[in-house]
């Protein structure tokens, strides 16, 4: 399979190391899925060890492949992490706006990447589950999608079920305190919802402007491009530069 | 992560019982919980082995077997000589005779029988006063048994076993099977009185995964019918050969449940705790906490995909299941991938089946795998990486050189048993064989998917290529090994079944004893490896390093580490889950706090003052025996870096408290210091502190040489009274006596400037307040209890011979005691301060003192600290007179040591070769597994079952039964031999 339809710009193609990390549960796996199959399913297993992904994605004229390294949120997995972060360009750091002590969790993450990894790694904050916080009749979202609604519910124990009017009360973390707080750190930062798409493909496309990608590019010359590496057809591509604009209308609703 | 453990410390090694318990998944009495009617600690029943040949009575055709037969109250277990072919562990409440047979002369038999009839015979082939011995104590352990009334629980226990149902002649349970032959029906579950007659898991309600028909269940379930019929089952299951090589094709849905059980020893945990598992529950009913939290997370996150987990029904038992585990052992609580592991089993048991197997898997099948470091799993891999540098040295160097990480793909094999990574009903067949050989068939699986995927693996570049080509590989684990195969025999095999072949066969060499000796050799590496992170993350974690360096903080860490390992703080305090919740709550993670036992520990490392170094010469050795000094200055210390005032200390306040002091000049010691005995903090010191504050240097200096900081102090004490009454308000203000102290020894008394003026009256406490006390904290490596050098378990177990505590203490008595005797022992106190060298009394400055008082100071409370100073223990210690012969003992156990080395070497060297030939070994051929049946389903049902077997017999290893033929003959003899008398 692979690269043949990509043909010159393989030349372009730069591999990013990617890793997401976080607290258990709140929502990496799903971020990743929903950015490289654009799905959402109810019930993600827990990851355990590790899981690793790929997308290719298009950013003006350069092609990135993204190798995702999706890892356990548990804290006793912690002394794991080092194995998926070694040499990785860029880092999401996720947490649940509906819980508090996600954030601190995520911060300890940012703190320990700012001094462990790759001295040059892009490091983005994402707080996820926004849906969960947003009067939930809102705009697109399908009669489908609030079923799913109640199955989450269950899976995200201590919480009630969104009603319109409360749907801000389960929110835990300010988006402004979040923010200020990656402003502070220098982090890039988001908010995501895997189940709705919001804000996910923004999250990789912010990464990779930020990326000094003629750096790695120099560096690993070698390693895009070569016959072993196993690529994905050109049609799952991801296209940043439509997908942000797609980005922007669900902010926009 | 503010917690610091120490726990991989106190690890040990299982020991010669330990690994028997393990060989034959016989609990230790440690991890059965409290059982009912266990006995009273202290008689320990006696244990005993003897050689022995083994005989199957009945309809049987089995050979006999010559082995060992072991009493491990209260259990009777064998193994066969070769260690693989025949084994059993009875539970002796399962034996409801016991005979001596009469037979020819000199051969001495017993012949048991079980309470379900079976009958086993069993010749002991030891010498005769050694037989007379293992009788006597066989008929004490089953006396106790029979007093502690377990006899009577077997019967109501085989009720809740399938295969009971099983082997009845004409058990509707197995007529129903044989019509249908699916298995698929939970109708019989329940019995006359509506309760469960046997346990059995949710498939019998959801349907098991995988489609019957395929996974010839009908025949399976036959052939063990016959097998249990004939060989016990449950409690006194026996394995023969047969045994082994059913497991191998796959356990059929419906006795999955319970053979797991069995084969891994969880069914005795079952058997002996009846009950246990409600009550844990009852116990603990409502009860919160991280554990429960964390399990309620994944409650639907485990295997989603089967039906049962879409309901409360399966989302019920989960939870249930995970709690329990978790009430037994908060220390392990819960770790995703258990609920994976949880929910899989539970398919095919019940609750309290798989209650007791997960306790079984994490406690004593995968130690430490889930635990909070995870070292149990850190280590397998670790251990596994070194097998596939042995055993695949191509692939191994192929990883190095593009430096792809072997455990990024294994760890979640080993984790969760290779459930999460291959389609389950591949997964479960592994698992089949993991509960029925133990631990190693993880290896032998992970080096057999190494070792087929070769070729592929020798292309990849990273990481992520290793991941895809081994998801790729378990997705096509039901097509055929050898689709282009002109033998339709050949193009049938699967390739699972080629993995299982080259797992056994190929990787035969991987032993449990193998397993041991890696895991023996690498466990200290990881935990170090696994100690410095959580330094490392602890450092990372503390708010501030305050002035320090990050070595330095380092140093204090492990100052506290070891301070831990020796007086351990009580358990990290997790915040209530309630300030958790709450959206502006002081967020806290469970942090270790230390109290003031251990504090003392941690203060001695670092501040000279605060241990008695005691500088022993005796002629033969010097050496610095350091006790841990209390004082109440050092409590004073304490409770002065209690910033949040909790009686406790983290490591952050210990880093905070520290910085007060190490680098502080002159004005600010001496700020200090009167801070630190200034309880109520008003800026005044009473009378009694400041006496006290004149005690704590007095404490300082009791190891100083010379005189000079006596009469230092005893000048401070005058000074400060004369100034502080003098600038007492005179609020009489009448005569000229001097104004006696009209103030309460607990009054404000002396500020700070005032206390400024004394100290620099006086040029010894000012130079030792200048650099002496910020010099007298030092932060110097600790000499930690340092763990044996990693790779070398000779030189390792040579070094905790020599150095264990105890043997280090031995040694020094003895050459204290030699010394003693030769006059040359001497034992001098290190200074803390260590400034004077000589006796001679440095002038005081121009002192603002009469001279009359100066003499006056009082000398009489500073006697005792100087007599202190000549002190010679020389009268101690008395020596004990054994002490020569256990120091004797200890020379000899370490050349036993070294004696063994050579046949370590030596077995390393045999299995190296092993390996290098079975690696020239074509790879995996054809016609390995060429009497493979072809998979007509129409055939007739004995053609099945002979398909079955076929595969089994692929795996059939050469059994040697270990008897000549005259022992055959006389094996036949004793099982038709009568009892004496
Ligand atoms: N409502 C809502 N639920 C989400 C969202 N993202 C994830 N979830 C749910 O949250 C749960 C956890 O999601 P995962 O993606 O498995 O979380 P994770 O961070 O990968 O968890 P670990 O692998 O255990 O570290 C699942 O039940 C998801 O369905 C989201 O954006 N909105
Ligand atoms: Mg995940």
């Amino acid at each position: 399979m692979a690269d043949a339809a990509s043909g010159s710009a393989a030349d372009k193609s730069v591999q990013v190391k990617l890793v997401l990390l976080g607290e258990a549960a709140v929502g990496k796996s799903s971020v990743v899925l929903r950015f490289v199959s654009n799905e959402f399913q109810a019930n993600k297993e827990p990851t355990i060890g590790a899981a690793f992904l790929t997308q290719k994605c298009r950013l003006e004229d350069r092609v990135l492949r993204y190798e995702i390294w999706d890892t356990a949120g548990q804290e006793r997995f912690h002394s794991l992490a080092p194995m998926y972060y070694r040499n990785a360009q860029a880092a999401v750091v996720v947490y649940d706006v509906t819980k508090a002590t996600s954030l601190e969790k995520a911060k300890t993450w940012v703190k320990e990447l700012q001094r462990q990894a790759n001295p040059n790694i892009v490091i983005a904050l994402a707080g996820n589950k926004v849906d969960l916080v947003q009067p939930s009749p809102a705009a697109g979202s399908s009669a489908s999608e609030s079923e799913d609604e109640a199955d989450d519910a269950t899976a995200t124990p201590g919480e009630a079920p969104a009603e319109a009017s409360d749907a801000e009360n389960l929110r835990q973390v300010p988006r402004e305190e979040a923010q200020a707080y990656a402003e502070e750190a220098g982090l890039l930062f988001f908010e995501t919802s895997a189940k709705t798409g919001e804000g996910v493909v923004e999250v990789f496309t912010e990464i990779a402007k930020k990326i000094p990608l003629e750096h790695i590019l120099a560096s690993s010359r070698g390693a895009a491009g070569r016959p072993g590496a196993a690529g994905r057809s050109a049609s799952q591509d991801v296209s940043l530069d439509e997908n942000q604009s797609k980005g922007k209308d669900a902010c926009n609703c | 992560m503010a917690t610091i453990s120490t726990h991989l410390r106190n690890f040990k090694e299982p020991d010669k019982d330990e690994q028997a318990l393990l060989f034959f998944s016989i609990p230790s009495t440690a991890t059965g919980g409290p059982a009912k009617g266990a006995p009273a600690p202290g008689d320990d029943p006696e244990k005993m082995d003897i050689n022995a040949v083994l005989s199957l009575g009945g309809q049987s055709q089995e050979d006999p077997y010559a082995g060992k037969l072991h009493l491990i109250p209260p259990y009777l277990a064998f193994v066969s000589l070769d260690r693989k072919s025949v084994k059993f562990s009875l539970p002796l409440c399962t034996i409801r005779r016991v005979e001596r047979l009469n037979a020819r002369a000199g051969i001495y038999a017993l012949s048991f029988s079980l309470w379900h009839g079976m009958k086993i015979v069993v010749q002991l082939t030891s010498l005769r006063p050694t037989a007379d011995l293992f009788c006597e104590l066989l008929s004490k352990a089953l006396k106790a048994e029979l007093q502690a009334g377990r006899m009577k629980a077997v019967k109501p226990f085989s009720k809740t076993c399938y295969s009971e149902n099983l082997v009845l002649e004409s058990s509707p349970v197995a007529d129903n099977e044989r019509e249908d032959g699916s298995l698929i029906d939970g109708g019989e579950k329940v019995g006359v009185g509506g309760a469960p007659v046997f346990h059995g898991g949710l498939g019998l309600k959801f349907k098991f995964p995988g489609d019957p028909k395929k996974l010839r269940e009908a025949s399976k379930t036959k052939l063990w019918t016959t097998y249990l019929r004939v060989h016990g089952r449950h409690l006194t299951l026996l394995r023969y050969p047969q045994c082994t090589r059913l497991v191998q094709v796959g356990l059929p849905n419906r006795l999955r449940g319970e053979m797991w059980e069995t084969l891994s020893g969880s069914i005795y945990l079952r058997f002996m705790n009846p009950g246990y598992y409600e009550q844990i529950l009852a116990d603990n009913k409502g009860r919160n906490n991280t554990s429960t939290e964390e399990i309620e997370k994944d409650l639907h996150r485990s295997l989603p995909e089967y039906s049962a987990y879409q309901s409360e029904d399966g989302i019920g038992a989960l939870r249930r299941v995970l709690q329990a585990y978790s009430f037994k052992n908060p220390e392990t609580g819960y770790c995703q991938a258990m609920n994976i592991l949880a929910a899989a089993i539970l398919i095919y048991m019940s609750e309290e089946q798989a209650f007791w197997l997960l306790e079984v898997v994490c406690d004593r099948l995968l130690p430490g795998y889930y635990s909070t470091t995870m070292h149990g799993t850190l280590l397998d891999q670790r251990v596994f990486e070194s097998l596939v540098a042995r055993c695949l040295p191509i692939i191994h160097d192929y990883f190095q050189e593009v430096d792809v990480q072997l455990s990024v793909a294994s760890l979640p094999w080993f984790l969760s048993l290779y459930i999460n990574s291959m389609p389950m009903v591949f997964a479960f067949r592994i698992v089949d064989c993991f509960f029925a050989m133990g631990p190693r068939v993880l290896f032998q699986v992970g080096l057999a998917i190494l070792k087929i995927n070769g070729e592929k693996l020798l292309q990849i570049q990273d990481d992520g290529g290793f991941i895809h080509l081994m998801r790729d590989y378990f997705s096509s684990l039901g097509e055929s090994a050898h689709p282009d195969s002109p033998d339709p025999r050949a193009r049938a095999i699967t390739r699972f079944q080629e993995l299982l072949l080259v797992s056994f066969r190929e990787f035969a060499v991987i032993t449990d004893e193998t397993i041991f000796a890696e895991r023996r050799k690498y466990r200290n590496e990881i935990v170090t490896s696994i100690e410095s992170f959580s330094k490392r993350s602890s450092i990372r974690n503390l708010k501030t390093l305050q002035r320090f360096t990050k070595d330095q903080v380092g140093l204090v860490y492990d100052a506290l580490f070891k301070a831990v390992c020796i007086e351990p703080p009580p358990a990290p305090v997790q915040p209530p889950i309630a300030l958790l919740t709450t959206k502006d709550a002081v967020e806290e993670r469970p942090e270790t706090r230390i109290e003031l036992r251990t504090f003392r520990l941690f203060l001695s490392e670092i501040v000279t003052w605060a241990r008695d170094d005691k500088i022993v010469t005796n002629g033969f050795q010097q050496r610095v025996d350091r006790e841990v000094a209390e004082h109440e200055l050092i409590d004073r210390l304490f409770y002065f870096w209690d910033f949040s005032f909790r009686g406790s200390l983290s490591f952050q306040d210990l880093v905070t408290g520290l910085d007060g002091v190490m680098f502080n000049d002159l004005m600010e010691n001496i700020e200090w210091f009167f801070n630190l005995h200034d309880k109520n903090k008003d800026g005044f010191l009473t009378k009694d502190e400041v006496l006290t504050l004149s005690e704590s240097m007095l404490f300082i200096f009791r190891f100083e040489v010379g005189d000079a900081y006596l009469g230092a102090i005893s000048r401070f004490m005058s000074n400060a009274f004369e100034y502080g009454d003098a600038l007492l308000p005179q609020s009489e203000g009448e005569d000229g006596e001097l104004p006696s102290p009209k103030i309460e020894s607990n009054q404000p008394y002396l500020n700070l400037a005032t206390f400024r003026m004394v100290v620099l009256a006086d040029e010894v406490l000012e130079s030792f307040f200048e650099t002496d006390l910020s010099a007298s904290f030092r932060l110097e490596p600790v000499p930690l209890m340092e763990l044996p050098t990693a790779n070398s378990g000779l030189l390792g177990g040579l070094w905790s011979t020599l150095a264990s505590d105890d043997n280090k203490k031995l040694f020094h008595k003895f050459s204290d005691e030699v010394g003693k005797t030769i006059g040359r022992h001497q034992v001098i106190h290190r200074p803390s301060i260590g400034r004077y060298r000589s006796i001679e009394e440095p002038r005081a400055r121009e002192s603002l003192l009469t001279p009359s008082m100066r003499r006056s100071a009082s000398k009489s409370s500073l006697t005792q600290d100087e007599s202190s100073l000549k002190t010679s223990s020389a009268s101690t210690t008395s020596l004990p007179s054994t002490t020569t012969a256990v120091s004797l003992d200890t020379t000899s156990s370490i050349s036993q040591d070294s004696i063994a080395s050579p046949a370590e070497y030596n077995s390393l060297s045999l299995v190296q070769a092993a390996n290098a030939a079975l690696m020239e070994r074509t790879p995996f051929a054809i016609d390995d597994a060429g009497d493979e049946d072809d998979e007509d389903e129409e055939d007739e049902e004995e053609e099945v079952n002979d398909g079955v077997l076929d595969e089994v017999d692929a795996f059939l290893e050469a059994h040697d039964p270990g008897v000549s033929d005259a022992d055959r003959e006389l094996s036949k003899d004793l099982i038709n031999a009568e009892p004496v008398k």
